[in-house]
């Protein structure tokens, strides 16, 4: 299948890759059969860029970012594939101390909803130093000092927030006090599943521009996990499109805005109403979204809803092929998709 | 016709425990006005009281202060129990699809229990009732027969949220009340939901009033319909959609339009854009003047002091209808605007 | 609003019909053999006591001559003291367990779901009042209590000691139907239900109680097997005064009157109602899975 599509190229000729994904494939095991929730995932992910990684519910997109931390836990699990993280080696040989060491101090997590999750007994400031604890961060006045200096960054009163148990913040707060304990132990990686999700649009876009010059900043290497193409369009510089476990197109969110080559994304880019132009253009979506229980194991995951399927679209899975440079699209019909 | 007239919500203190907080004025004096058919679109941060105006609009809360009047009537001269029937022609479609449809009953059952209270009044059969759940759930894009004996837990979001919509037609509404209708369903599928709310008002006059922080939905079911911006339980401006997204003159307006993603590629922000990061917490500071001044950028001593009403915006190029609540009214450009190109989508 | 310009795409009727409860309990007891074994059990114990003290005379034979047989064609399970056929008093003692059992735990759903709804639905003083009591009976330990009411009122027959058991039993239950109900109730599906004029009955019981019903019917077969101990303890104490013959009586007897502690020849005497109890438990205990299936459709696989 994508295995014979061993090196992705990108635009940018002197990027540097920090993460390199081939092959990736997570099956889930549950009562009614196996599916592979990712199937032959490749992906690069470029060192200090934003890589957003955008598709609609149950694509794979936070099975994805759980693969990349070695955390796919029971009843999903990795069949096959690597992980390679420059530096760190295949990640998903990582078991351990070597693993503890890899999660927070080199990739920093905020997870989906995570501003829910935060001990609710607990001040902030102490759940902060616990987090140094457990990573034996050694001075923990450095590590309130850093808090303090995140917070500050990010718009908060540091002795308030971090003085705070987290029932006293706002959503919007407790939102960029995950982001503060992912940055914290100062890791090289960001890696933000949902982040903005349950804000709204004020705080969201508040909380994107502090992602955006946090990720300049500190040279971070930025992986945002989305279903919101608008916060796609506004943080990222490369995109990854899923689809039902598979990548169906990648590139830098620039060219691949401007230029969608893959149905599902013309489709979706379509399908979002905008505040100016014709309101005529916006075409829904037919069809519901994956079901992986649903999915058929061979031909191509979106040809239900397709508008362009051929035969060969049932038969065969299309491949992530070169469309233009660091442009990458898999669909058999992509030379016929023009206006 | 519906009209609201300075309606006021106000919840009481809650002492000790966890979620103690002090009194919480969620609506400061709301007037407004929805027509048969009309479409109403009312944004705003959370926690402005967006969700508040619906649930009282629908009968679920009570009010501190103003009136309702439906059609004329007004519903403070009625005696509580004679209220109800107004408030059922008024249906609230909640946020949350998942939480909307009981996970215990099948559709048929959740569009049946309801149809069997109009069946009663309307002296119907048992006939009626399949055939009315059939024929809703046919309205709202389902497949019926595929449809009625799922239990909620089969369907996707998106035909959670028509099945809602189905059950609340069952009391020929003359007003559907969308909180969020669509913030939880999936990307693909939320136009097709947006598409069905205006399909409603026209086929059916079933006025819309329609919830949200998304602009551009607002703008999607109603170009022609109204938009009513609120803050903290105040209209800090009032118009016609289209005239407020391209003009507004409300700083806190141009704050929320500034804060629509810009699809780089397909969009250039508009010029005037601007993204607040300080005051973005400070909601307190109570005081007697503006209560957007804490955070407004262009706020000066006069609205430390003074509050400002919400009066008419008049130069020439704005329609009657367009009101403010600010001292220093100046439109502002905030809005991504598409970039020409010969392939556009 | 016009009802007659609607579209009728509906005419195309497919012909299906949803499944009917008995074909989904069935398939979720088909799903797994232990469940069949579990009901097994259960129907087993239900019809010994139905039909099984009609095959017996009301008084039933004693004999002097023939006191602890061990087991043996005419006395399958031996006899006891008397030299009365064990089997037989198995068989007619059952009815008593089964029968005020059942009526102890019919009660102890019954008055605990009710309460449970209540009080979490309405909130204010019926809750603060009703959870008030269900505190006292939580905090006084139940068989202690039990035997201090035995002193003071005859539960001998059956109905009565469902009752008092029922009685004294239901404030678990009720403690947590109120706390699923107080979650439930802030579901926007109860709001939307009050938005379109349901009556409150209806909405308790119509729209919150099924959403319990999995809880409460599990909570209603482990209340057979808690009354059972209850009961059977009560009688092994020798509190409540023997009126009939049942599986607690026989205990009792096979101790105060066979010494089954001393002695190993009343071991079938001791063992036969001992074992009754543990199967039947355990019946209940591979039945259970089912019961949530069946009435949870989450679980149900379609
Ligand atoms: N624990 C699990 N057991 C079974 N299937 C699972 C489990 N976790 C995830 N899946 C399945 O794997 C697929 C991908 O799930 P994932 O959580 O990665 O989706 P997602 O793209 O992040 O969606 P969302 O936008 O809802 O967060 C889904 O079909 C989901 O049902
Ligand atoms: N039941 C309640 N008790 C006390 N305060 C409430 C209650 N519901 C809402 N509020 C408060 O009223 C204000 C408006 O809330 P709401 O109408 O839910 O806002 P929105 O829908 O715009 O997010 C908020 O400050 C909120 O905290
Ligand atoms: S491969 Fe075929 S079905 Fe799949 S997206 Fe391309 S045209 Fe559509
Ligand atoms: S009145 Fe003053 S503080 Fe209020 S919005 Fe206008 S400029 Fe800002
Ligand atoms: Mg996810
Ligand atoms: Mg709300």
């Amino acid at each position: 299948m994508g295995a014979d599509l061993k090196v992705i190229g990108n635009a940018d000729q002197d990027a540097q890759v920090e993460c390199q994904i081939r092959d990736l494939t997570v099956i889930f095991t549950t009562d009614s059969g196996d599916f592979p929730a990712l199937n032959h995932v490749n992906l690069d992910i470029i060192k200090n860029k934003i890589t957003a990684i955008v598709g609609e519910s149950g694509s794979g997109k936070s099975t994805l970012g759980l693969a990349i931390l070695n955390g796919v836990a029971f009843p999903g699990k990795v069949t096959e594939g690597s992980v390679e993280f420059a530096e760190h080696g295949n990640v998903l040989k990582l078991r351990g101390k070597a693993l503890r060491h890899f999660r927070g101090p080199v990739v920093g997590t905020v997870f989906q909803a995570s501003q829910n999750a935060m001990n609710p007994l607990a001040r902030v400031g102490k759940q902060i130093l616990d987090l140094g604890r457990s990573h034996h961060y050694k001075d923990p006045r450095k590590l309130l000092h850093e808090a303090e200096n995140l917070a500050r960054r990010m718009a908060m009163d540091p002795s308030r927030v971090l003085t705070a148990y987290p029932h006293q913040l706002s959503g919007g707060m407790r939102q960029r006090m995950g982001i503060i304990m992912a940055l914290v132990l100062k890791p090289k990686v960001l890696l933000l599943d949902e982040p903005t999700t349950a804000l709204d649009l004020l705080t969201q876009s508040a909380v994107l521009e502090i992602i955006r010059s946090i990720h300049r900043e500190r040279h971070l290497t930025t992986i945002l996990i989305t279903h919101d193409m608008g916060v796609v369009a506004e943080v990222s510089d490369y995109i990854v499109v899923m689809y039902a476990g598979r990548v169906v197109e990648q590139g830098s969110t620039h060219d691949t805005l401007r230029d969608p080559r893959h149905p599902y994304t013309r489709a979706i880019l379509r399908a979002i109403p905008r505040l100016t132009g014709d309101l005529n253009r916006a075409r829904p979506l037919e069809g519901s979204p994956p079901d992986l229980t649903q999915i058929p194991a061979t031909g191509c995951v979106f040809r239900s809803r397709c508008s362009y399927r051929a035969p060969q679209c049932d038969l065969v899975a299309p491949l992530l092929e070169s469309v233009d440079t660091g442009h990458f699209v898999a669909c058999h019909q992509e030379g016929l998709i023009r206006d | 016709m519906i009209e609201v007239r300075k309606l006021e919500k106000v919840y009481p203190p809650v002492v000790g425990g966890l979620l103690s907080h002090n009194e919480v004025r969620a609506l400061r004096g709301v007037s407004l006005s929805i027509s048969d058919g009309g479409a109403l679109s009312i944004i705003g941060e959370s926690g402005c009281g967006k969700t508040t105006f619906g649930r009282i609009l629908a009968g679920l809360e009570s009010y501190s202060g103003g009136d309702i009047a439906m059609d004329g009537v007004a519903l403070n001269s009625l005696p509580n129990n004679e209220r109800q029937p107004y408030f059922r022609r008024i249906q609230l479609i909640h946020q949350d699809p998942y939480t909307a449809l009981n996970p215990s009953h099948t559709i048929l059952h959740a569009m049946a229990v309801p149809l069997r209270i109009q069946a009663k009044l309307q002296k119907k059969n048992d006939d009626w009732i399949l055939n009315r759940s059939k024929e809703l759930l046919a309205m709202v894009g389902l497949d019926p027969v595929g449809t009625l004996y799922k239990y909620p837990h089969a369907l996707s979001g998106g035909q959670r949220q028509r099945v809602v919509i189905a059950r609340a037609l069952t009391v020929d509404p003359k007003i559907l009340v969308a909180d969020e209708a669509v913030s939880m369903i999936d990307v693909s599928m939320r136009l097709s939901i947006l598409n069905l709310l205006s399909d409603l008002r026209v086929r059916l006059r079933i006025g819309i009033v329609f919830i949200t922080h998304d602009v551009a939905a607002a703008r999607y079911i109603a170009k022609d319909g109204e938009l009513c911006v609120l803050y903290r339980g105040e209209v800090v401006e009032y118009g016609q959609t289209d005239e407020i997204i391209v003009r507004p003159v409300h700083p806190y307006t141009q704050a929320m339009l500034s804060a629509m993603p810009v699809l780089r590629g397909l969009e250039e922000a508009g010029p005037d854009r601007y993204i607040p990061l300080e005051g973005m917490d400070d909601f307190e500071g109570q005081g007697s003047g503006c209560l957007f001044a804490p955070r407004c950028r262009h706020a000066t001593a006069r609205c430390q002091e003074q509050h400002p009403d919400l009066v008419p915006w008049d130069d020439r190029l704005s329609s009657s209808s367009h009101h403010h609540a600010c001292f220093y009214p100046i439109p502002r450009n905030v809005v991504a605007r598409p970039i020409n190109r010969e392939n556009a989508l | 609003m016009a009802t007659a310009n609607l579209p009728t795409s509906h005419e195309h009727i497919r012909p299906w019909t949803p499944p009917t409860f008995w074909s989904i309990a069935w398939k979720a007891l088909r799903r797994k053999p232990s469940r069949m074994l579990g009901l097994g059990i259960l129907v087993f114990y239900v019809l010994m006591a139905v039909f099984g003290p009609m095959f017996y005379p009301a008084n039933l034979p004693t004999n002097p001559a023939n006191i602890y047989a061990s087991p043996s064609w005419t006395h399958p399970l031996g006899t006891d003291f008397e030299g009365t056929d064990v089997l037989a008093l198995i068989v007619t003692g059952s009815r008593y367990v089964l029968y005020s059992a059942g009526l102890a735990a019919f009660f102890t759903v019954g008055i605990g779901a009710i309460l449970g709804l209540v009080s979490g639905y309405f909130r204010g003083w019926p809750e603060a009042i009703i959870m008030r009591i269900a505190d006292f009976f939580l905090t006084v330990p139940g068989f202690p209590l039990l035997v201090v009411l035995s002193t003071v009122w005859n539960f001998g027959n059956p109905v009565s000691m469902g009752l008092v058991l029922g009685l004294t039993g239901w404030a678990a239950l009720a403690r947590a139907v109120r706390s699923q109900t107080l979650s439930l109730r802030e579901r926007s599906f109860v709001e939307a239900a009050r938005g379109l004029g349901l009556s409150r009955r209806q909405i308790v019981f119509g729209e919150v109680f099924p959403n319990t019903a999995p809880y409460v019917a599990m909570h209603f077969l482990l209340a057979i097997t808690g009354s059972i101990y209850l009961e059977v303890g009560l009688f092994f104490l020798g509190v409540v005064p023997f009126s009939t013959n049942n599986w607690g009586v026989m205990l009792n007897l096979a101790f105060s009157q066979a010494g089954a502690m001393y002695s190993t020849r009343a071991l079938p005497y001791l063992l036969s109602p001992l074992f009754c109890i543990m199967s039947l438990t355990f019946g209940i205990v591979l039945f259970l899975g089912a019961v949530d299936e069946v009435l949870n459709p989450r679980l149900r696989s379609v």
